[in-house]
C-alpha cells in the first residue's frame, strides 16, 4: 500500500526556536494516526505544514502534493478542523452549506443536512447563536459530507464537555471512517481517542519519539501489578515507570517478550497516556 | 475554468451576505435620511411661514412653480441628482475604506480563517474576490440604493405636488433626466473604484499584514513616513528627490471621494472644487473620462497592482494575527 503522507527530513524554524527537527514519517490509507505530544512539541506547527499553511524545509507530499505549493487544489481531497470554533461568527448555517457546496466538489449537501438533523442546530440559525458544542457539531457534520482521503483534527474537541466529546467521536468512527479513508487526530485527552487509534505518534521537542501500531505497541509494552514481595526482583528488570497503588505496585516494562514479566504478576496492556508519560520521562533521563 | 467561475462567483456571494448591512442598507437609510429631513422642512417651513405671513408664501412659492420654465426645473432637478449623487460616492469610499480594513484581518482576529483555508479556495481568489466586491459589488449596491432614494424623494416630492393641487406628471417626473444623471453616477462608481485602486491596495495590503489595528497601520504609517520625508528634506535641504508626499495622497482622497471633479484639477486641487451649477450631467461624464488620460492614474494603478500582489503573499503564510 503507497503511502498517503510522506515527509522526509522537514524542518522547521522560528527564528533561533527550531520548531521541528529532522521529522521522517510515512502515513498509510486506512490509518487512525494519533499524533500526541505535550504543548509547544510541534504537533500543530507539523499539521500546519501538512495542510499547507505554513512552508517547511524538506520533502513534504500530501496525496502526491506539495501542500504549501498547492494548497488549493490539496484542500479538495483533505478536509480539517484545525481549532474549535472556527466558523465564521456572522454566517447562517444555511449559507455556510451554500457556501461550501459552491466551492467544493466533494461535499454533499443532502448528508450534511441528515447530520445536522440530528443535532439541535437549524439552518436558519447564525453561528453566533450556537453554543460551542454546537459549533463544533456543525463543524464536524460539514467535514463528514466531505468525500476526503485525509481528515485532520487538530484539539477539535477543546473545551467541550463529555457528552460532546464522546459523541463526536462515536459520529466520526462510526458514520465517517472506512477503510479508505485516513484520520490523523491530535488532543490531550488521549484516554477518549485511544480505542479509535491505529497508530500512535509522539512528539516531543520538534521530534518523533516513537511512531508504532497499536498492536505492536501492546506487544512490546506491558503493565505488570507487582506484589511487595517481588518488588526488588522486579525493580531488577528497570521498569520505565513505578507507581504505588495500595500494597501493589504498577509497573511499566519494554520487555522483548511477555515471558519474561508474566513471572512478576498480572499483566496487563497499558494506556497510550500512561506510555506517553512514561516515554516522555524516559526520553528526558 | 468553469469551477472557477463558480467559486468567484460564491466568494463574490458570501462577502455580500456578510457586509450586507453596510454596502446596501447604507445608501438606502441615507436616502430615507433625506427624505425625512426634505418632509421636516417642508413643514416646518410651512409653520414658521404662518406665523410670520398669514400661510401665504409657501402657497405662492409653490404655485410659482407652474411659471417657472421647464429648462429651469430640469436644471435644478439635475443639480440635486448630481450632489446626491457626489455624496453617495463620498460616503460609498469611507465604507469600502472600512470593508477593505477589515477584510484579511477580521477571519484572522475571529480564526474563522481557518475554516475558509481548509476549502478548495486558493488565496489568490480569496483576495481578488475582496478587491471585486470593492471595486463593483459595493458600487453596484450603491447605484441601487442611489436610485431607490432618488425614486423615493421623488414620490414624497409628488404627494406634496398633488396636495397643493399640482401635477407632479409635467412639474417633476418630465423635467428628471434619469438616464444622464444616474449614468453620470454609475461611470463615476467606474472612475471612482480606477482612482480609488491604489488607495484599496494599500488598504488591502494593511489589512493583511497588521498584527493589531489595521486601520493604525493603514493612516500613520504614511504620516509617520511623510513627517520623515519632510523634516528629511528641511533639515538637509536636499531637494534631488523633490516629491510631494502629502499632496500625492491628498490629490487620491480627493480623486477617490469625489469622482466627478476627477477630470477638473491635473494636480491642482483648486481646481477639483466640483460645482454641479457648472457642469450638465453630460458634461461631468465627458469630463470624467476625459481625466482617464491622465498618467497618473496608470502609476496608481502600478502601485495597486504590487500591493495587491503583496497582499496574496502575505495572506499565504498569515494564518493569525
Amino acid at each position: 500500500m503507497s503511502a498517503l503522507l510522506k515527509a522526509h527530513h522537514l524542518n522547521k524554524n522560528y527564528g533561533q526556536f527550531q520548531a521541528l527537527k529532522d521529522i521522517n514519517i510515512e502515513i498509510e490509507r486506512g490509518k487512525v494516526v494519533g499524533l500526541i505530544g505535550p504543548n509547544g512539541a510541534g504537533k500543530t506547527t507539523f499539521l500546519k505544514a501538512v495542510l499547507g499553511l505554513a512552508p517547511c524545509d524538506g520533502d513534504l507530499s500530501v496525496l502526491g502534493i506539495d501542500p504549501f505549493k498547492k494548497r488549493a487544489e490539496l484542500m479538495k481531497d483533505i478536509c480539517f478542523i484545525a481549532d474549535v470554533a472556527v466558523l465564521p461568527k456572522w454566517i447562517q448555517v444555511r449559507q455556510l452549506l451554500d457556501y461550501t457546496e459552491q466551492v467544493h466538489p466533494n461535499f454533499n449537501r443532502r448528508k450534511a443536512e441528515t447530520f445536522i438533523a440530528k443535532t439541535k442546530v437549524k439552518p436558519s440559525h447564525k453561528v453566533k447563536q450556537l453554543s460551542k458544542g454546537m459549533v463544533a457539531q456543525l463543524h464536524l457534520a460539514i467535514v463528514m459530507s466531505i468525500d476526503a482521503q485525509l481528515l485532520v483534527l487538530d484539539e477539535p474537541t477543546l473545551g467541550l464537555d463529555i457528552l460532546f466529546r464522546k459523541e463526536f467521536y462515536d459520529n466520526l468512527i462510526n458514520d465517517y471512517f472506512t477503510h479508505e479513508r485516513t484520520i490523523i487526530i491530535t488532543t490531550h485527552q488521549v484516554e477518549e481517542i485511544e480505542h479509535i487509534l491505529t497508530d500512535v505518534v509522539f512528539i516531543k521537542d520538534g521530534e518523533i519519539v516513537l511512531n508504532s501500531d497499536m498492536d505492536s505497541l501492546t506487544r512490546d509494552y506491558f503493565e505488570v501489578m507487582v506484589h511487595q514481595n517481588d518488588y526488588d526482583k522486579a525493580m531488577a528488570l528497570k521498569p520505565l515507570t513505578v507507581k504505588k497503588v495500595f500494597n501493589r505496585y504498577i509497573m511499566l516494562f519494554k520487555a522483548a517478550s511477555r515471558d519474561q514479566v508474566e513471572i512478576l504478576g498480572e499483566v496487563q496492556r497499558p494506556s497510550v497516556s500512561d506510555l506517553f508519560v512514561a516515554i516522555m520521562k524516559e526520553d528526558a533521563s | 475554468m468553469k469551477n472557477r467561475i463558480k467559486t468567484f462567483s460564491a466568494l463574490l456571494k458570501l462577502e455580500f451576505r456578510e457586509h450586507k448591512g453596510s454596502f446596501f442598507k447604507t445608501p438606502i437609510i441615507i436616502g430615507i435620511v433625506l427624505v425625512v429631513m426634505a418632509l421636516l422642512s417642508y413643514f416646518t417651513t410651512d409653520r414658521f411661514v404662518l406665523d410670520v405671513s398669514g400661510g401665504d408664501n409657501l402657497q405662492l412659492a409653490i404655485g410659482s412653480l407652474q411659471h417657472i420654465g421647464d429648462d429651469k426645473l430640469n436644471f435644478a432637478l439635475d443639480v440635486f441628482m448630481l450632489i446626491t449623487g457626489s455624496l453617495y460616492h463620498f460616503i460609498l469610499f469611507v465604507v469600502v475604506f472600512f470593508f477593505l480594513l477589515g477584510s484579511l484581518y477580521d477571519d484572522r482576529k475571529d480564526g474563522s480563517i481557518l475554516f475558509y483555508k481548509s476549502l478548495p479556495v486558493s488565496d489568490t481568489q480569496t483576495v481578488l474576490s475582496k478587491l471585486i466586491t470593492a471595486t463593483v459589488v459595493a458600487p453596484a449596491c450603491f447605484v441601487f440604493g442611489l436610485m431607490i432614494s432618488h425614486l423615493m424623494m421623488f414620490v414624497v416630492i409628488s404627494l406634496i405636488l398633488l396636495l397643493n393641487g399640482l401635477n407632479p406628471f409635467s412639474l417633476l417626473w418630465l423635467n428628471v433626466s434619469f438616464i444622464e444623471n444616474w449614468g453620470a453616477f454609475i461611470i463615476g462608481c467606474l472612475v471612482q473604484s480606477l482612482w480609488a485602486l491604489p488607495l484599496y491596495g494599500w488598504l488591502m495590503f494593511a489589512s493583511s499584514v497588521a498584527k493589531r489595528r489595521p486601520f493604525l497601520l493603514a493612516v500613520f504609517a504614511p504620516l509617520m513616513a511623510g513627517f520623515v520625508w519632510y523634516w528629511y528634506n528641511a533639515l538637509v535641504n536636499l531637494n534631488l528627490f523633490k516629491f510631494g508626499f502629502f499632496q500625492t495622497i491628498g490629490l487620491l482622497f480627493a480623486k477617490a471621494t469625489t469622482p466627478f471633479s476627477t477630470g477638473l484639477g491635473h494636480k491642482d486641487f483648486e481646481k477639483m472644487d466640483f460645482d454641479p451649477t457648472a457642469q450638465t450631467s453630460g458634461e461631468v461624464i465627458y469630463s470624467m473620462l476625459n481625466g482617464l488620460m491622465q498618467i497618473e492614474l496608470l502609476y496608481g494603478l502600478l502601485f495597486a497592482a504590487v500591493t495587491v500582489t503583496l497582499a496574496v503573499y502575505i495572506r499565504r503564510y498569515r494564518n493569525t494575527i
